[in-house]
């Protein structure tokens, strides 16, 4: 993939500020509300939604994956790479298909994509613990990524209507 | 290529939200009816993905049993008068640096589990002998 200096700068930014959500999501433990592992806000998500549409799919999914391999570089935990990695690469496919479908508005497309991410989690769950046990907390992180879903969405929706003026989403 | 996106929510948008709703309602389904609440609850201690220990809750030490695995500690107690049996189960406290295993309290059903991810350490409660997704015969 060739990148112009004006993408590449928009990719690194992008990267930067999904790192700095990741980071201040630890400050608004959704854990503590319902204790299940790998429960949260998924704020970095808002960032993924607006790289698919204002830059689209492969610089998206290049986000994604320098967000990921440099979270778990800062965490010091490589543990929490293949989940990462599995939930963010399954709710970025997701995403892709939902968004060319061209009839969802970022909502569904957002929504879709929390669903995707908590069913990647899970897998990846079971395939490090080698036990299906993770599986009895799908159904709940369902149910709740319709809630975190919709609020990355509408986060979403709000900074593509504030930066209509600046054709940064129009390339 | 680059899309505009819409930025009200629509009718299809609805259709996602079905679709979550009824793959939430299915997983529950299969994964929650499991296993039955006839015969001995017992507690199924699996640390990273080896089955450790299978300990009927009646016979639950009255202190505390500690479970280790990737260098964190468990600490799981018994707790009385909880739930139908009147037994459950509880991490009373864990070095583990997410606390997801202390935070989901006290499981009493067959089913339910406590997992720890950094520990790598699984406690399922099972309902005992009577399992209905077993086969009745096996031939050939």
């Amino acid at each position: 993939m060739k990148l112009t200096t004006r993408q590449l700068t928009l990719c690194a930014v992008l990267t930067a500020m999904a790192l700095a959500l990741s980071y201040l999501e630890n400050f608004f433990p959704l854990s503590l509300a319902i204790p299940i592992p790998g429960i949260k806000l998924g704020l970095a998500n808002i960032v993924t939604v607006f790289a698919l549409y204002a830059l689209g799919p492969g610089q998206a999914l290049l986000i994604l994956i320098g967000r990921c391999l440099l979270g778990a570089v800062f965490a010091g935990n490589m543990n929490a790479l293949i989940f990462s990695l599995l939930g963010g690469v399954t709710a970025m496919l997701v995403m892709i298909l939902l968004s060319r479908s061209g009839r969802l508005s970022v909502y569904g497309v957002s929504i879709g994509g929390a669903a995707a991410h908590n069913c990647g989690q899970v897998a990846a769950a079971v395939l490090t613990l080698g036990n299906t046990a993770p599986c009895y907390y799908l159904p709940i992180l369902l149910g709740v990524s319709l809630f975190t879903g919709a609020l990355t969405g509408l986060v979403a929706a709000c900074l593509f209507r504030a930066l209509a003026h600046t054709g940064l989403t129009r390339g | 290529m680059k899309l505009s996106p819409k930025l009200q929510p629509c009718r299809w948008d609805g259709l996602v939200v079905l679709l979550v709703v009824v793959l939430a309602a299915a997983c529950a389904l299969a994964v929650w009816s499991r296993g039955t609440d006839t015969g001995e609850l017992t507690a199924v201690v699996t640390v990273d993905g080896v089955e450790t220990e299978r300990i009927p809750l009646k016979e639950f030490p009255d202190g505390e049993r500690t479970y280790s695995g990737n260098g964190y500690t468990l600490h799981v107690r018994l707790e009385a008068s909880q739930g139908e049996t009147g037994l459950g189960l509880y991490v009373a406290a864990a070095d583990c640096p997410t606390q997801d295993c202390v935070h989901t309290g006290t499981i009493t059903r067959a089913g339910q589990s406590i997992v720890c991810l950094p520990a790598r350490v699984i406690i399922r409660l099972e309902g005992g002998t009577v399992d209905r997704d077993a086969p009745d015969v096996v031939i050939g």
